[in-house]
């Protein structure tokens, strides 16, 4: 290992020497303004570690990790992610438990996790990053302990998320006994060689997608979203959501590219099989919810529903470069607009009345009363139903053009369903949203920090951005994509 | 960031700023923003329009790519050629007279910020219209107006009546949008691009001349002309349009948005040279509107209606040149009636501010000596509205009337209807002249204008008496149009002598009395013939038995929803599934594990069933 190796690492190295240096802070001393502050500059040095580590780039850092600009690219939207969800949390925490000073390590390891996930090339890389994801965001979920519920969200979490991680292991000891290699690339040239019926090697693709198809919670591995996000913290219900998605995410496109998965057409099949009842099912269940998380959350398994079609598209050599390429897209409009929605019940639910579980009449009249606020969470519905001059109208443009290209009629039969579905439950928001009430007395004190006015304005900003101006980012998406395919 | 697109930036810029701070603003600050937004952009648009003239230099420029998926890049891009620095000299030139009038017009009416927001919304859209590189973006500008247009036709929105003809101009001109829709859709299918250069070299390469393709493509190109400019058959919103305020209507239903359609044919012109069935049609429509309109003209009593009518009609002379394939004759009518009906609809709109909001003609007279600059005014533009000789209507009505009789065949038809629509529309812009301004006094103006008023009508006046002789720089964008040397001289001295028999007529009947109008008005025919034109030759009615009543029908029929129940079942399948799968969120960890174990065994079932 030289000095170059140790450059592409710079955001993993800077983390976890953050993730140090906060813990033995807290050790020495507890004084949440300034774990709070290193927290967030070693999230946002992290970020701009990537400018230094991206001259390095790509190279393999041992078998276990790729440093390329994918990884850089989404480390860092990893960290910004993770930098927001911070900031965004210590109002929240300020008015809650009275030593929250571990939940901003939580936090800098959780977001480590997702960065080596990012980087992942090895599928022991991947499961080290996955359970170091994972662990932290057990603690963050159940960390504010007075109440029942999100420790109720922690364990349940914990036992469905244990299971999961031993079915893909135990898929991982199958794919071992076949190819005799755990790194991607060099799994490629071992499965060149077998025969896309093999039953061991089908078996264990199939227990790794459902180790990591729990974790992006498609149907029928979807039924802990809801009760895990309605109990866990508003900022780690959207960290979870957003980075906990999309880090697994980035590492299965990694690995069905770097292994040439997409010859196996029967497992393709099931990818698209998944990808249907997501759309359907996520759809379904959000329609008539009156708690926002929840509702947040069954849409959540809907959008991965329609983000694993790219997979199925990818499986055409002609059509993977674009379809990788809107997938990627997507991940970054859908995580800009998850922080923002989960971010508005945040701000919502950090003032002294310390509500939790916010439900639609306790948001109904917000625009009379939080006009700010209300915007944020008008641009981060619209943009997830997918509305022109949004960050999410323009992910979908993409994925539904790539899709069409290759002909999945059956999919963006269901895709198109799903949406004119979520329509009618995001626009419900808005209308309640609108609603003059008389007296204010439903919504609860909200956070008015000039610092959250000003993330809160950031996002919307950036929303709109992706929305109008999303030329210049799918270039650079394109073109380091070459790279990788 | 380029200078071109303050242009349209300015005032939409200014629009938003009036429309948030709405309440808080002074009507002065409003004004300043309003009028001189528009001011800024038309010093702009001198300069840029200085600099082509110089160089002769289209100039363009890309803002942004908004999308570029395939080969599908529509840009935010401009395309400045003579045609657009006409245009958009038009747009602002007029639009700054307008918005400076409007200060004192609109003075005490209690919405002024939402009024000069929404006009200075329309100032941008339709900047956008004339300046877009490509036809996505215009279709953008497009609509933009006709949603200004709608905004403003119906800006005194208390009284049902406005709403209702802000409605029907909206709803009408959708006819319109629709065919055009489906035109640029059919133009990016069959030539893969809406760039409109580029889109018309590709009609030239891939397209022969009078092959279906281009008649279908130009033929919903003309729909949406015709319903934006007020065409046969769709002109029926505009007589009802003047609900909005004057100022609205000098604007937007006289000078710029209705002649849209006059500038989308010319600026696509190379598409339709390659369809000489929809050029013949263009011309068809071209004169009958023209006939059409001015006779109704004739028989009005509204002061606004008579010069919506006669817009009406004066486009139809636009269509006609245009039909002809004179592209440039219709610009430079489009220009002189941008200036000679600007003016005399400021002129009515001071008649009206000064006269108790009175429209009735016949309620007014004698206010040559009570309201003089605005008979100056009337009088200028009424003159140059019937094409006396020298004014500026004069050598644009005469080169289009001269390109018709050039043309072979059908010609001298096309020139004999444009001839008389020209006799009439001199007989009833006299007959206005002579009621309004001349004889006994009906009503007593209340107030005199103010040089807010007077100004904007003073600069019209000089333009539109001596707009004529203002050169177009329009010979790099149109094919040169046919010599008209050759043509008889007689020809050309009937095509002067027409508008003065008119005015003679006018004066026989209306002033001097030595013929009576009302001989002929007082039998039976005359006076069914008389209400007949008033009602527009019944064509609302028409339309109102032939398709409203029918649409009313059918949806009474309806009012029971029998088509809703498929869409209720629909809903009713999604809420029972929505229980369904709600029903499975037990919240117990056991099941949640057990559904987790079931998917995983679906999935291996599947892979051992194909494996080999």
């Amino acid at each position: 290992m030289n000095i170059d190796d140790l450059q592409g690492l710079l955001p993993l190295l800077t983390l976890a020497a953050g993730a140090t240096a906060l813990m033995l802070q807290i050790a020495f001393a507890r004084n949440i303004k300034l774990t709070s502050f290193l927290a967030v500059a070693t999230l946002l040095a992290a970020t701009l570690s990537i400018v230094w580590a991206g001259e390095s780039a790509p190279r393999f850092v041992t078998p276990l990790l790729r440093a390329d600009k994918l990884a850089l690219v989404f480390s860092a939207l990893f960290c910004v992610a993770g930098a927001v969800t911070a900031i965004l949390s210590m109002d929240y925490l300020n008015n809650r438990g009275d030593e929250p000073e571990e939940y901003f390590l939580l936090l800098v390891l959780s977001t480590l996790g997702a960065c080596v996930l990012a980087y992942a090339s090895h599928l022991a890389s991947l499961l080290l990053g996955l359970e170091l994801m994972s662990v932290s965001l057990y603690a963050l979920i159940a960390y504010p302990d007075k109440t029942k519920l999100p420790l109720e969200a922690a364990i349940k979490y914990l036992v469905l998320s244990g299971a999961a991680s031993a079915t893909m292991l135990f898929g991982f000891a199958l794919l071992y006994a076949t190819t005799g290699t755990l790194q991607f690339s060099a799994m490629a040239q071992q499965l060149a060689n077998i025969d896309t019926g093999n039953i061991t090697l089908l078996v264990a693709s199939v227990m790794i997608v459902t180790g990591l198809g729990f974790k992006l919670s498609l149907v029928p591995f979807h039924m802990w979203t809801p009760d895990v996000y309605d109990g866990a913290p508003a900022p780690v219900a959207g960290y979870l959501a957003s980075v906990g998605k999309a880090a697994v995410f980035v590492v299965l496109v990694r690995w069905f590219i770097a292994s040439n998965l997409f010859r196996f057409s029967i497992l393709i099949d099931c990818i698209a099989l998944l990808a249907i009842l997501s759309m359907l099912a996520g759809n379904g269940l959000a329609l008539l919810q009156t708690n926002i998380k929840r509702m947040l959350a069954y849409s959540s398994v809907a959008h991965m529903g329609y983000l694993v079609i790219i997979l199925v598209v990818g499986s055409d050599l002609a059509h993977r470069p674009l379809a990788i390429e809107a997938g990627m897209y997507y991940l970054i409009a859908y995580t800009a607009t998850t922080i923002a929605a989960f971010g508005l019940l945040t701000l919502l639910s950090a003032g002294k009345s310390q509500k939790e579980n916010i439900q639609l009449h306790d948001v109904s009249g917000l625009f009379w009363h939080q006009p700010l606020y209300a915007c944020l969470m008008l641009v981060a519905l619209l943009s997830l139903a997918g509305i022109p001059l949004t960050a999410g109208f323009v992910a979908k443009f993409y994925l539904i053009s790539s899709a069409v290209s290759d002909g999945r009629w059956i999919l963006l039969g269901s895709l198109a369903i799903g949406s004119s579905i979520g329509i009618y439950y995001y626009l419900r928001v808005v209308f309640y949203m609108t609603r003059r009430v008389e007296e204010h007395k439903n919504i609860p004190e909200a956070a008015h920090g000039l610092i959250e006015k000003f993330m809160t304005c950031t996002l919307i900003a950036s929303i709109l951005l992706l929305g109008i101006v999303p030329q210049s980012l799918m270039e650079y998406l394109r073109s380091i994509l070459q790279l990788v395919n | 960031m380029n200078s071109l697109s303050l242009i349209p930036a300015l005032p939409l810029v200014s629009a938003v700023l009036l429309m948030i701070g709405s309440a808080r603003l002074s009507k002065r600050v409003v004004a300043i923003f309003g009028v001189g937004s528009v001011g800024l952009s038309a010093l702009i648009v001198a300069s840029v329009a200085q600099d082509f003239l110089t160089t002769g230099e289209v100039q363009t420029a890309t803002l942004w790519a908004w999308i570029s998926v395939a080969n599908f890049t529509p840009g935010i891009a401009f395309y400045i050629d003579g045609l657009t620095v006409v245009m958009m000299s038009v747009i602002t030139g007029v639009g700054f007279l307008i918005h400076l009038y409007s200060v004192e017009f609109m003075e005490s009416d209690e919405s002024f910020a939402r009024y000069f927001s929404y006009m200075n919304l329309f100032v941008a859209a339709m900047l956008l219209l004339v300046m877009a590189d490509n036809l996505l973006l215009l279709y953008l500008g497009w609509e933009g107006v006709g949603v200004c247009s709608y905004l403003l036709v119906g800006f005194w929105y208390r009284d049902p009546n406005n709403g209702a003809a802000a409605r029907k101009a909206f709803v009408v001109t959708r006819i319109g949008d629709t065919a055009m829709a489906l035109g640029l859709f059919l133009l990016f299918t069959e030539l893969g691009t809406l760039q409109i250069q580029p889109l018309m070299a590709a009609a030239n390469v891939q397209w022969s001349g009078g092959g279906t393709l281009p008649v279908l493509a130009t033929a919903l190109l003309l729909g949406g002309a015709v319903g934006k400019s007020a065409q046969l058959p769709l002109h029926t919103w505009l007589p009802d349009a003047m609900a909005g305020p004057t100022p609205v209507s000098a604007l937007i239903h006289a000078a710029t948005m209705v002649t849209a359609g006059v500038y989308l044919i010319a600026r696509t012109h190379e598409l339709f040279l390659l369809a000489p069935a929809t050029m013949q049609a263009i011309a068809w429509l071209g004169v009958a509107t023209v006939l059409l309109a001015a006779f109704a003209a004739l028989a009005q009593n509204d002061i606004k209606r008579i010069l919506a009518y006669s817009t009406i009609s004066q486009i139809g002379y636009m269509f006609l040149a245009l039909g002809v394939g004179a592209f440039s004759a219709g610009i430079f009518h489009l220009m002189t009636h941008a200036f000679f009906k600007a003016l005399l609809f400021l002129g009515a709109g001071a008649v009206i501010h000064c006269l108790h909001h009175e429209h009735n003609i016949f309620k007014m007279g004698g206010l040559r000596t009570r309201l003089p600059v605005v008979f100056a005014s009337f009088l200028i533009g009424s003159a140059a509205l019937a094409a006396l000789p020298f004014t500026s209507g004069f050598y644009s009505k005469d080169s289009i009337l001269l390109a018709a009789w050039a043309l072979p065949d059908i010609g001298p038809i096309l020139w004999a209807g444009g001839l008389l629509g020209a006799l009439i529309t001199a007989i009833y812009s006299f007959r206005l002249v002579f009621i309004v301004f001349f004889g006994e006094a009906n009503t007593e103006p209340d107030k005199q204008v103010g040089w807010k008023i007077a100004v904007p009508l003073m600069v019209l006046c000089v333009l539109a008496a001596f707009g004529g002789w203002i050169g177009q720089p329009l010979s790099e964008v149109f094919p040169a149009t046919a010599d008209f040397h050759n043509v008889a001289h007689s020809v050309e001295y009937i095509g002067i002598a027409i508008p003065l028999i008119g005015l003679l007529i006018a004066y026989l009947v209306f002033l001097g009395g030595q013929l009576s109008v009302s001989k002929l008005t007082d039998s039976s025919l005359g006076k069914a013939l008389q209400n007949f034109w008033r009602d527009g030759w019944r064509l609302d009615a028409l339309y109102h038995n032939l398709l409203v009543r029918p649409f009313t029908g059918l949806a009474r029929l309806c009012r029971n929803e029998p088509v809703d129940i498929f869409y209720n079942s629909i809903v009713s399948f999604l809420r029972w599934s929505h229980r369904g799968l709600v029903s499975l969120q037990t919240g117990e960890l056991r099941w949640y594990a057990t559904t987790m174990v079931f998917g995983l065994l679906l999935l291996v079932a599947i892979m051992l069933r194909n494996a080999s």
